[in-house]
Protein backbone atom coordinates (compact mmCIF):
# COMPACT_ATOMS: atom_id res chain seq x y z
CA UNK A 1 0.00 0.00 0.00
CA UNK A 2 2.63 2.53 1.11
CA UNK A 3 4.82 1.44 -1.81
CA UNK A 4 1.91 1.97 -4.16
CA UNK A 5 1.59 5.55 -2.93
CA UNK A 6 5.28 6.21 -3.30
CA UNK A 7 5.28 4.66 -6.77
CA UNK A 8 2.36 6.78 -7.89
CA UNK A 9 3.98 9.94 -6.57
CA UNK A 10 7.33 9.07 -8.08
CA UNK A 11 5.83 8.46 -11.52
CA UNK A 12 3.41 11.38 -11.52
CA UNK A 13 4.77 14.11 -9.29
CA UNK A 14 5.35 16.47 -12.15
CA UNK A 15 1.80 16.03 -13.42
CA UNK A 16 0.48 16.63 -9.91
CA UNK A 17 2.68 19.69 -9.54
CA UNK A 18 2.27 21.50 -12.87
CA UNK A 19 -0.11 19.39 -14.99
CA UNK A 20 0.94 18.86 -18.60
CA UNK A 21 2.91 22.07 -18.80
CA UNK A 22 4.83 22.92 -20.99
CA UNK A 23 3.15 20.54 -23.47
CA UNK A 24 -0.29 21.61 -22.33
CA UNK A 25 -1.75 24.29 -20.09
CA UNK A 26 -0.30 24.82 -16.65
CA UNK A 27 -2.24 22.58 -14.27
CA UNK A 28 -1.92 20.52 -11.12
CA UNK A 29 -1.07 22.00 -7.76
CA UNK A 30 0.44 25.09 -9.41
CA UNK A 31 -2.85 25.90 -11.11
CA UNK A 32 -4.74 25.31 -7.88
CA UNK A 33 -2.47 27.72 -6.02
CA UNK A 34 -2.52 30.33 -8.77
CA UNK A 35 -6.29 30.10 -9.10
CA UNK A 36 -6.95 30.42 -5.38
CA UNK A 37 -4.33 33.13 -4.78
CA UNK A 38 -5.45 35.18 -7.74
CA UNK A 39 -9.11 34.81 -6.80
CA UNK A 40 -8.51 36.04 -3.24
CA UNK A 41 -6.19 38.81 -4.43
CA UNK A 42 -8.88 40.11 -6.77
CA UNK A 43 -11.78 39.37 -4.44
CA UNK A 44 -10.19 41.34 -1.61
CA UNK A 45 -10.40 44.85 -3.15
CA UNK A 46 -13.81 43.92 -4.56
CA UNK A 47 -14.97 42.91 -1.09
CA UNK A 48 -14.00 46.30 0.33
CA UNK A 49 -16.09 48.03 -2.32
CA UNK A 50 -19.04 45.72 -1.64
CA UNK A 51 -18.67 46.33 2.10
CA UNK A 52 -18.75 50.11 1.52
CA UNK A 53 -21.86 49.70 -0.61
CA UNK A 54 -23.48 47.56 2.09
CA UNK A 55 -22.71 50.20 4.70
CA UNK A 56 -24.00 53.01 2.52
CA UNK A 57 -27.37 54.64 3.01
CA UNK A 58 -27.75 55.18 -0.74
CA UNK A 59 -30.31 52.60 -1.99
CA UNK A 60 -28.62 52.45 -5.39
CA UNK A 61 -25.52 51.07 -3.68
CA UNK A 62 -27.17 49.25 -0.82
CA UNK A 63 -29.66 47.17 -2.76
CA UNK A 64 -27.54 45.66 -5.53
CA UNK A 65 -24.73 44.87 -3.12
CA UNK A 66 -27.12 43.24 -0.66
CA UNK A 67 -28.68 41.14 -3.41
CA UNK A 68 -25.22 40.10 -4.61
CA UNK A 69 -24.17 39.01 -1.13
CA UNK A 70 -27.38 37.11 -0.47
CA UNK A 71 -27.32 35.35 -3.82
CA UNK A 72 -23.67 34.38 -3.48
CA UNK A 73 -24.26 33.05 0.00
CA UNK A 74 -27.54 31.35 -0.79
CA UNK A 75 -26.60 29.46 -3.94
CA UNK A 76 -24.20 26.48 -4.20
CA UNK A 77 -20.90 27.48 -5.75
CA UNK A 78 -21.23 24.73 -8.34
CA UNK A 79 -24.39 26.38 -9.63
CA UNK A 80 -22.65 29.73 -9.95
CA UNK A 81 -19.85 28.06 -11.87
CA UNK A 82 -22.30 26.46 -14.30
CA UNK A 83 -24.11 29.75 -14.73
CA UNK A 84 -20.95 31.62 -15.59
CA UNK A 85 -19.79 28.71 -17.75
CA UNK A 86 -22.92 28.67 -19.90
CA UNK A 87 -24.06 32.29 -19.72
CA UNK A 88 -20.88 34.31 -20.18
CA UNK A 89 -20.08 32.87 -23.67
CA UNK A 90 -23.67 33.63 -24.70
CA UNK A 91 -23.40 37.17 -23.40
CA UNK A 92 -20.05 38.06 -24.92
CA UNK A 93 -20.33 35.81 -27.94
CA UNK A 94 -16.97 34.14 -27.50
CA UNK A 95 -15.61 31.09 -25.79
CA UNK A 96 -14.02 31.65 -22.43
CA UNK A 97 -11.26 29.35 -21.15
CA UNK A 98 -12.27 27.25 -18.14
CA UNK A 99 -9.57 28.85 -16.03
CA UNK A 100 -11.02 32.31 -16.60
CA UNK A 101 -14.56 31.12 -15.97
CA UNK A 102 -13.46 29.60 -12.70
CA UNK A 103 -11.50 32.70 -11.73
CA UNK A 104 -14.41 35.06 -12.42
CA UNK A 105 -16.81 32.89 -10.47
CA UNK A 106 -14.47 32.58 -7.52
CA UNK A 107 -13.79 36.32 -7.44
CA UNK A 108 -17.49 37.12 -7.26
CA UNK A 109 -18.18 34.37 -4.76
CA UNK A 110 -15.21 35.07 -2.50
CA UNK A 111 -15.78 38.81 -2.90
CA UNK A 112 -19.30 38.46 -1.53
CA UNK A 113 -18.14 36.33 1.40
CA UNK A 114 -15.15 38.53 2.21
CA UNK A 115 -17.31 41.65 2.04
CA UNK A 116 -19.26 40.38 5.02
CA UNK A 117 -16.01 39.75 6.87
CA UNK A 118 -14.76 43.24 6.07
CA UNK A 119 -18.08 44.82 6.96
CA UNK A 120 -18.05 42.95 10.26
CA UNK A 121 -14.56 44.26 10.95
CA UNK A 122 -15.65 47.83 10.27
CA UNK A 123 -18.82 47.57 12.36
CA UNK A 124 -16.92 45.96 15.25
CA UNK A 125 -14.75 49.07 15.61
CA UNK A 126 -17.79 50.98 16.82
CA UNK A 127 -18.75 54.54 16.03
CA UNK A 128 -16.13 56.30 18.10
CA UNK A 129 -13.21 56.01 15.69
CA UNK A 130 -15.18 57.24 12.69
CA UNK A 131 -16.71 60.04 14.73
CA UNK A 132 -13.32 61.17 16.00
CA UNK A 133 -11.83 61.18 12.52
CA UNK A 134 -14.78 63.17 11.18
CA UNK A 135 -14.50 65.61 14.08
CA UNK A 136 -10.89 66.23 13.08
CA UNK A 137 -12.07 67.16 9.59
CA UNK A 138 -11.48 63.96 7.61
CA UNK A 139 -14.06 63.16 4.97
CA UNK A 140 -15.82 59.79 4.98
CA UNK A 141 -13.32 58.13 2.67
CA UNK A 142 -10.33 59.75 4.32
CA UNK A 143 -11.52 58.45 7.67
CA UNK A 144 -12.03 54.99 6.17
CA UNK A 145 -8.62 54.99 4.51
CA UNK A 146 -6.47 56.28 7.35
CA UNK A 147 -8.39 55.28 10.47
CA UNK A 148 -11.01 52.57 9.96
CA UNK A 149 -9.64 50.20 7.32
CA UNK A 150 -6.13 49.84 8.76
CA UNK A 151 -7.67 48.63 11.99
CA UNK A 152 -10.58 46.66 10.55
CA UNK A 153 -8.53 44.81 7.93
CA UNK A 154 -5.81 44.03 10.43
CA UNK A 155 -8.38 42.56 12.79
CA UNK A 156 -9.98 40.37 10.13
CA UNK A 157 -6.72 39.06 8.67
CA UNK A 158 -7.30 35.61 10.19
CA UNK A 159 -10.72 35.42 8.56
CA UNK A 160 -9.25 36.45 5.24
CA UNK A 161 -6.66 33.72 5.56
CA UNK A 162 -9.33 31.15 6.29
CA UNK A 163 -11.29 32.37 3.32
CA UNK A 164 -8.16 31.63 1.32
CA UNK A 165 -8.27 28.07 2.67
CA UNK A 166 -11.87 27.80 1.47
CA UNK A 167 -10.84 29.11 -1.92
CA UNK A 168 -8.23 26.38 -2.25
CA UNK A 169 -10.84 23.76 -1.53
CA UNK A 170 -13.33 25.42 -3.86
CA UNK A 171 -10.96 25.31 -6.82
CA UNK A 172 -11.60 21.53 -6.94
CA UNK A 173 -14.99 22.35 -8.45
CA UNK A 174 -13.15 23.62 -11.51
CA UNK A 175 -12.95 19.93 -12.34
CA UNK A 176 -16.53 19.93 -13.65
CA UNK A 177 -15.69 22.49 -16.33
CA UNK A 178 -12.34 20.87 -17.15
CA UNK A 179 -10.05 23.37 -15.48
CA UNK A 180 -6.73 21.52 -15.31
CA UNK A 181 -6.05 21.94 -11.59
CA UNK A 182 -4.89 19.47 -8.97
CA UNK A 183 -8.05 17.34 -8.79
CA UNK A 184 -8.13 17.21 -12.58
CA UNK A 185 -4.54 15.96 -12.61
CA UNK A 186 -5.32 13.31 -10.02
CA UNK A 187 -8.21 12.10 -12.10
CA UNK A 188 -5.96 11.87 -15.15
CA UNK A 189 -3.59 9.67 -13.18
CA UNK A 190 -6.46 7.55 -12.02
CA UNK A 191 -7.64 7.10 -15.58
CA UNK A 192 -4.18 5.88 -16.59
CA UNK A 193 -3.75 3.47 -13.71
CA UNK A 194 -7.37 2.30 -13.64
CA UNK A 195 -6.86 -0.03 -10.68
CA UNK A 196 -5.77 2.21 -7.84
CA UNK A 197 -8.45 4.88 -7.28
CA UNK A 198 -8.15 4.67 -3.51
CA UNK A 199 -4.41 5.32 -3.54
CA UNK A 200 -4.65 8.15 -6.05
CA UNK A 201 -7.40 10.02 -4.27
CA UNK A 202 -5.76 9.37 -0.92
CA UNK A 203 -2.70 11.24 -2.19
CA UNK A 204 -4.97 14.00 -3.42
CA UNK A 205 -6.65 14.29 -0.04
CA UNK A 206 -3.30 14.36 1.77
CA UNK A 207 -2.04 17.22 -0.39
CA UNK A 208 -5.15 19.33 0.16
CA UNK A 209 -5.14 18.53 3.84
CA UNK A 210 -1.50 19.47 4.38
CA UNK A 211 -1.83 22.78 2.61
CA UNK A 212 -5.12 23.75 4.21
CA UNK A 213 -4.14 22.54 7.65
CA UNK A 214 -0.91 24.55 7.54
CA UNK A 215 -2.77 27.67 6.51
CA UNK A 216 -5.42 27.16 9.16
CA UNK A 217 -2.74 26.81 11.83
CA UNK A 218 -1.24 30.02 10.52
CA UNK A 219 -4.60 31.75 10.75
CA UNK A 220 -5.06 30.58 14.33
CA UNK A 221 -1.60 31.77 15.32
CA UNK A 222 -2.29 35.09 13.70
CA UNK A 223 -5.64 35.35 15.44
CA UNK A 224 -4.07 34.70 18.84
CA UNK A 225 -1.40 37.27 18.21
CA UNK A 226 -3.99 39.85 17.21
CA UNK A 227 -6.17 39.02 20.22
CA UNK A 228 -3.16 39.50 22.48
CA UNK A 229 -2.34 42.80 20.88
CA UNK A 230 -5.95 43.91 20.98
CA UNK A 231 -6.22 43.11 24.66
CA UNK A 232 -3.96 46.06 25.32
CA UNK A 233 -5.91 48.40 23.03
CA UNK A 234 -8.86 50.12 24.64
CA UNK A 235 -9.88 51.58 21.28
CA UNK A 236 -10.97 48.21 20.00
CA UNK A 237 -13.84 46.58 21.83
CA UNK A 238 -13.00 43.12 23.11
CA UNK A 239 -16.52 42.00 23.80
CA UNK A 240 -17.67 42.20 20.20
CA UNK A 241 -15.54 39.33 19.17
CA UNK A 242 -15.72 36.58 21.75
CA UNK A 243 -15.61 33.71 19.29
CA UNK A 244 -12.87 32.47 17.13
CA UNK A 245 -13.06 33.95 13.66
CA UNK A 246 -11.27 30.98 12.22
CA UNK A 247 -13.16 27.77 11.73
CA UNK A 248 -11.20 24.68 12.61
CA UNK A 249 -10.69 22.44 9.60
CA UNK B 1 -17.68 83.05 18.74
CA UNK B 2 -20.25 80.26 19.29
CA UNK B 3 -23.87 81.28 19.28
CA UNK B 4 -27.00 79.19 19.77
CA UNK B 5 -30.30 80.75 18.69
CA UNK B 6 -33.59 78.97 19.40
CA UNK B 7 -31.98 75.56 18.97
CA UNK B 8 -34.20 72.51 19.30
CA UNK B 9 -33.32 68.87 18.87
CA UNK B 10 -35.50 65.80 19.32
CA UNK B 11 -34.85 62.11 19.48
CA UNK B 12 -38.21 60.93 18.20
CA UNK B 13 -40.69 62.29 20.71
CA UNK B 14 -38.03 63.08 23.24
CA UNK B 15 -36.88 66.71 23.34
CA UNK B 16 -33.13 66.55 23.92
CA UNK B 17 -32.53 70.30 23.45
CA UNK B 18 -35.28 72.84 24.08
CA UNK B 19 -35.07 76.46 22.90
CA UNK B 20 -31.39 76.90 23.53
CA UNK B 21 -30.26 80.52 23.38
CA UNK B 22 -26.73 81.13 24.53
CA UNK B 23 -23.42 82.51 23.42
CA UNK B 24 -19.76 81.84 24.06
CA UNK B 25 -17.56 84.88 23.53
CA UNK B 26 -14.07 84.67 22.05
CA UNK B 27 -11.59 83.66 24.73
CA UNK B 28 -14.34 82.69 27.12
CA UNK B 29 -14.31 79.44 29.09
CA UNK B 30 -17.76 77.98 29.67
CA UNK B 31 -18.33 75.00 31.92
CA UNK B 32 -21.53 73.09 31.27
CA UNK B 33 -22.91 71.02 34.10
CA UNK B 34 -26.13 69.28 34.94
CA UNK B 35 -27.51 65.86 35.77
CA UNK B 36 -26.81 62.87 33.56
CA UNK B 37 -29.10 62.79 30.51
CA UNK B 38 -29.79 66.52 30.63
CA UNK B 39 -28.42 67.09 27.11
CA UNK B 40 -24.88 68.35 27.75
CA UNK B 41 -23.19 66.03 25.27
CA UNK B 42 -25.91 66.61 22.72
CA UNK B 43 -25.43 70.36 23.07
CA UNK B 44 -21.71 70.45 22.43
CA UNK B 45 -21.93 67.80 19.71
CA UNK B 46 -24.22 70.11 17.73
CA UNK B 47 -21.44 72.69 17.55
CA UNK B 48 -19.37 70.63 15.10
CA UNK B 49 -22.45 68.93 13.73
CA UNK B 50 -21.79 65.49 15.10
CA UNK B 51 -25.50 65.83 15.91
CA UNK B 52 -28.05 67.47 13.65
CA UNK B 53 -30.59 69.95 15.02
CA UNK B 54 -34.24 70.30 14.09
CA UNK B 55 -34.68 74.04 14.31
CA UNK B 56 -32.76 77.17 15.20
CA UNK B 57 -29.26 78.18 14.20
CA UNK B 58 -25.78 77.71 15.55
CA UNK B 59 -22.99 79.95 14.34
CA UNK B 60 -19.33 79.21 14.85
CA UNK B 61 -16.90 82.05 14.20
CA UNK B 62 -19.58 83.83 12.17
CA UNK B 63 -20.53 80.81 10.04
CA UNK B 64 -23.78 78.92 10.30
CA UNK B 65 -22.95 75.33 11.20
CA UNK B 66 -26.21 73.64 10.25
CA UNK B 67 -26.92 75.48 7.02
CA UNK B 68 -26.81 73.80 3.64
CA UNK B 69 -23.21 73.19 2.68
CA UNK B 70 -21.01 70.86 0.70
CA UNK B 71 -19.36 67.93 2.44
CA UNK B 72 -15.96 69.52 2.01
CA UNK B 73 -17.15 72.72 3.69
CA UNK B 74 -18.45 70.77 6.64
CA UNK B 75 -15.13 68.93 6.89
CA UNK B 76 -13.31 72.23 6.88
CA UNK B 77 -15.61 73.64 9.53
CA UNK B 78 -15.12 70.57 11.73
CA UNK B 79 -11.37 70.79 11.36
CA UNK B 80 -11.61 74.18 13.07
CA UNK B 81 -13.45 72.90 16.13
CA UNK B 82 -11.27 70.92 18.53
CA UNK B 83 -13.24 68.12 20.14
CA UNK B 84 -12.10 65.98 23.06
CA UNK B 85 -14.11 62.87 23.88
CA UNK B 86 -14.71 61.25 27.22
CA UNK B 87 -13.26 57.98 25.91
CA UNK B 88 -10.14 59.62 24.34
CA UNK B 89 -10.62 57.74 21.05
CA UNK B 90 -6.97 57.76 20.09
CA UNK B 91 -6.30 55.82 16.91
CA UNK B 92 -4.86 52.60 18.35
CA UNK B 93 -2.91 51.65 15.22
CA UNK B 94 -0.90 54.88 15.29
CA UNK B 95 1.77 56.07 17.70
CA UNK B 96 1.13 59.15 19.83
CA UNK B 97 3.10 61.26 17.37
CA UNK B 98 1.25 59.83 14.36
CA UNK B 99 -2.07 60.44 16.10
CA UNK B 100 -1.13 64.10 16.30
CA UNK B 101 0.29 64.48 12.77
CA UNK B 102 -2.32 62.47 10.83
CA UNK B 103 -4.98 65.13 10.41
CA UNK B 104 -2.76 68.17 9.77
CA UNK B 105 -1.07 66.16 7.00
CA UNK B 106 -4.09 64.45 5.46
CA UNK B 107 -6.73 67.13 6.02
CA UNK B 108 -4.78 70.39 5.84
CA UNK B 109 -1.97 69.23 3.59
CA UNK B 110 0.76 70.28 6.01
CA UNK B 111 4.19 68.88 5.10
CA UNK B 112 5.08 65.77 7.12
CA UNK B 113 8.25 67.39 8.45
CA UNK B 114 6.48 70.49 9.69
CA UNK B 115 3.62 68.48 11.14
CA UNK B 116 6.14 66.42 13.10
CA UNK B 117 7.88 69.44 14.48
CA UNK B 118 4.59 70.99 15.50
CA UNK B 119 3.38 67.70 17.00
CA UNK B 120 6.53 67.36 19.09
CA UNK B 121 5.95 70.87 20.38
CA UNK B 122 2.37 70.03 21.29
CA UNK B 123 3.30 66.76 22.93
CA UNK B 124 5.88 68.67 24.91
CA UNK B 125 3.21 71.13 25.92
CA UNK B 126 1.03 68.34 27.34
CA UNK B 127 4.11 66.84 29.00
CA UNK B 128 4.44 63.79 26.78
CA UNK B 129 7.32 64.41 24.40
CA UNK B 130 9.02 61.31 25.81
CA UNK B 131 6.02 59.19 24.75
CA UNK B 132 5.93 60.29 21.10
CA UNK B 133 6.72 56.79 19.83
CA UNK B 134 4.39 54.97 22.25
CA UNK B 135 1.15 53.42 21.03
CA UNK B 136 -2.10 54.25 22.81
CA UNK B 137 -2.24 50.79 24.39
CA UNK B 138 1.04 51.60 26.14
CA UNK B 139 -0.25 54.82 27.67
CA UNK B 140 -2.29 55.42 30.78
CA UNK B 141 -5.74 56.97 30.50
CA UNK B 142 -4.49 60.38 31.54
CA UNK B 143 -1.67 60.22 29.02
CA UNK B 144 -4.05 59.14 26.27
CA UNK B 145 -6.36 62.04 26.99
CA UNK B 146 -3.46 64.47 26.91
CA UNK B 147 -2.39 63.09 23.52
CA UNK B 148 -6.00 63.48 22.39
CA UNK B 149 -5.88 67.14 23.40
CA UNK B 150 -2.60 67.61 21.54
CA UNK B 151 -4.16 65.91 18.51
CA UNK B 152 -7.08 68.35 18.56
CA UNK B 153 -4.75 71.33 19.03
CA UNK B 154 -2.66 70.28 16.04
CA UNK B 155 -5.47 71.50 13.78
CA UNK B 156 -5.04 74.95 15.32
CA UNK B 157 -8.73 75.30 16.18
CA UNK B 158 -9.98 78.68 17.39
CA UNK B 159 -12.13 76.88 19.97
CA UNK B 160 -12.04 73.61 21.90
CA UNK B 161 -14.94 71.47 23.10
CA UNK B 162 -14.53 68.94 25.90
CA UNK B 163 -17.12 66.26 26.68
CA UNK B 164 -16.40 65.05 30.22
CA UNK B 165 -12.68 64.69 29.46
CA UNK B 166 -11.83 63.34 32.91
CA UNK B 167 -14.85 61.15 33.66
CA UNK B 168 -13.27 57.96 32.34
CA UNK B 169 -10.05 58.50 34.31
CA UNK B 170 -8.82 57.06 37.56
CA UNK B 171 -8.87 59.83 40.16
CA UNK B 172 -5.09 60.14 40.31
CA UNK B 173 -4.97 61.04 36.60
CA UNK B 174 -7.65 63.71 36.61
CA UNK B 175 -5.26 66.41 37.74
CA UNK B 176 -2.80 66.07 34.86
CA UNK B 177 -5.56 66.51 32.28
CA UNK B 178 -7.14 69.44 34.10
CA UNK B 179 -3.72 71.07 34.30
CA UNK B 180 -3.41 70.95 30.52
CA UNK B 181 -6.88 72.45 30.15
CA UNK B 182 -6.06 75.14 32.69
CA UNK B 183 -3.01 76.15 30.65
CA UNK B 184 -5.10 76.30 27.51
CA UNK B 185 -7.60 78.55 29.21
CA UNK B 186 -4.80 80.79 30.47
CA UNK B 187 -3.52 81.13 26.91
CA UNK B 188 -6.89 82.54 25.91
CA UNK B 189 -8.45 79.53 24.17
CA UNK B 190 -12.22 79.66 23.73
CA UNK B 191 -13.52 76.57 25.51
CA UNK B 192 -16.76 74.74 26.19
CA UNK B 193 -16.25 72.05 28.81
CA UNK B 194 -18.81 69.57 29.99
CA UNK B 195 -17.41 68.52 33.34
CA UNK B 196 -18.34 67.74 36.90
CA UNK B 197 -15.00 68.98 38.20
CA UNK B 198 -16.39 71.85 40.20
CA UNK B 199 -12.98 72.92 41.45
CA UNK B 200 -11.94 73.42 37.85
CA UNK B 201 -15.17 75.29 37.09
CA UNK B 202 -14.75 77.61 40.04
CA UNK B 203 -11.17 78.40 39.18
CA UNK B 204 -11.11 78.49 35.37
CA UNK B 205 -14.63 79.09 34.05
CA UNK B 206 -15.86 82.54 33.08
CA UNK B 207 -19.41 81.25 33.11
CA UNK B 208 -21.24 78.12 34.16
CA UNK B 209 -24.23 76.86 32.20
CA UNK B 210 -26.54 74.59 34.15
CA UNK B 211 -28.61 72.21 32.05
CA UNK B 212 -31.61 70.14 32.97
CA UNK B 213 -33.97 68.14 30.73
CA UNK B 214 -32.76 69.81 27.55
CA UNK B 215 -32.98 73.38 28.88
CA UNK B 216 -30.21 75.73 29.89
CA UNK B 217 -31.76 76.71 33.20
CA UNK B 218 -29.09 79.00 34.45
CA UNK B 219 -25.99 80.79 33.19
CA UNK B 220 -23.93 82.59 35.77
CA UNK B 221 -20.42 83.38 36.85
CA UNK B 222 -19.04 80.48 38.85
CA UNK B 223 -18.90 82.49 42.08
CA UNK B 224 -22.57 83.34 41.85
CA UNK B 225 -23.60 79.91 40.60
CA UNK B 226 -21.92 78.00 43.38
CA UNK B 227 -22.84 80.32 46.23
CA UNK B 228 -26.31 81.31 45.11
CA UNK B 229 -27.92 79.03 42.51
CA UNK B 230 -31.31 80.33 41.43
CA UNK B 231 -33.15 77.20 40.40
CA UNK B 232 -34.26 74.49 42.76
CA UNK B 233 -32.86 71.92 40.29
CA UNK B 234 -29.46 73.58 40.37
CA UNK B 235 -29.51 73.74 44.16
CA UNK B 236 -30.31 70.05 44.33
CA UNK B 237 -27.64 69.20 41.74
CA UNK B 238 -24.98 71.07 43.69
CA UNK B 239 -25.94 69.55 47.01
CA UNK B 240 -25.94 66.07 45.43
CA UNK B 241 -22.48 66.77 44.05
CA UNK B 242 -21.15 67.73 47.45
CA UNK B 243 -22.23 64.44 49.00
N1 LIG C 1 -28.94 58.63 19.75
C1 LIG C 1 -29.90 58.84 20.68
N2 LIG C 1 -31.14 58.36 20.50
C2 LIG C 1 -32.11 58.57 21.40
N3 LIG C 1 -31.94 59.27 22.54
C3 LIG C 1 -30.74 59.79 22.78
C4 LIG C 1 -29.64 59.60 21.87
N4 LIG C 1 -28.56 60.23 22.37
C5 LIG C 1 -28.94 60.78 23.55
N5 LIG C 1 -30.25 60.51 23.79
C6 LIG C 1 -31.01 60.99 24.94
O1 LIG C 1 -30.92 62.38 25.00
C7 LIG C 1 -30.76 62.80 26.34
C8 LIG C 1 -29.54 63.67 26.48
O2 LIG C 1 -28.40 62.89 26.30
P1 LIG C 1 -26.92 63.46 26.52
O3 LIG C 1 -26.79 64.70 25.73
O4 LIG C 1 -25.98 62.37 26.22
O5 LIG C 1 -26.93 63.80 28.07
P2 LIG C 1 -25.70 64.16 29.02
O6 LIG C 1 -24.49 64.29 28.20
O7 LIG C 1 -26.12 65.42 29.68
O8 LIG C 1 -25.62 63.05 30.01
C9 LIG C 1 -30.71 61.56 27.20
O9 LIG C 1 -31.97 61.35 27.79
C10 LIG C 1 -30.42 60.46 26.22
O10 LIG C 1 -31.06 59.26 26.64
MG1 LIG D 1 -22.69 63.15 28.21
Amino acid sequence: MLWDLIDIIRDNWLLLLIGQYPNGPLGGFAATLILSTLSIALAFPLSILIAFARLSKNPLLLWPSTVLVYVARGVPLLMLILWVYFMVPLLIGANVPGFVTMLVTLVIYEGAFLSEVVRGGIVALGRGQMETARALGHGYFGAMLYVILPQALYNVMPSILSQFVSAIKETTLGYVINVPELTFAANQINNQLLTQPFQVFFILAIIYFLVCWTLTRLALTLERRIARKRAGMPGIPLSLNPQSQTAEL
Amino acid sequence: MIKFSNVNKNYGEYRALVDINAEVARGEVVVICGPSGSGKSTLIRTVNRLEEIHSGTITFDGRSVHGKMKGSELNHLRSRVGFVFQSFNLFPHLSALENVTLSPVKVNGVKQEMAREKAMMLLDRVGLSSKAKAYPAQLSGGQQQRVAIARALAMEPPAMLFDEPTSALDPEMVGEVLAVMRNLAAEGMTMMCVTHEMGFAREVADRVWFMDAGHILETAEPGTFFSDPQHARAQRFLSDLRH
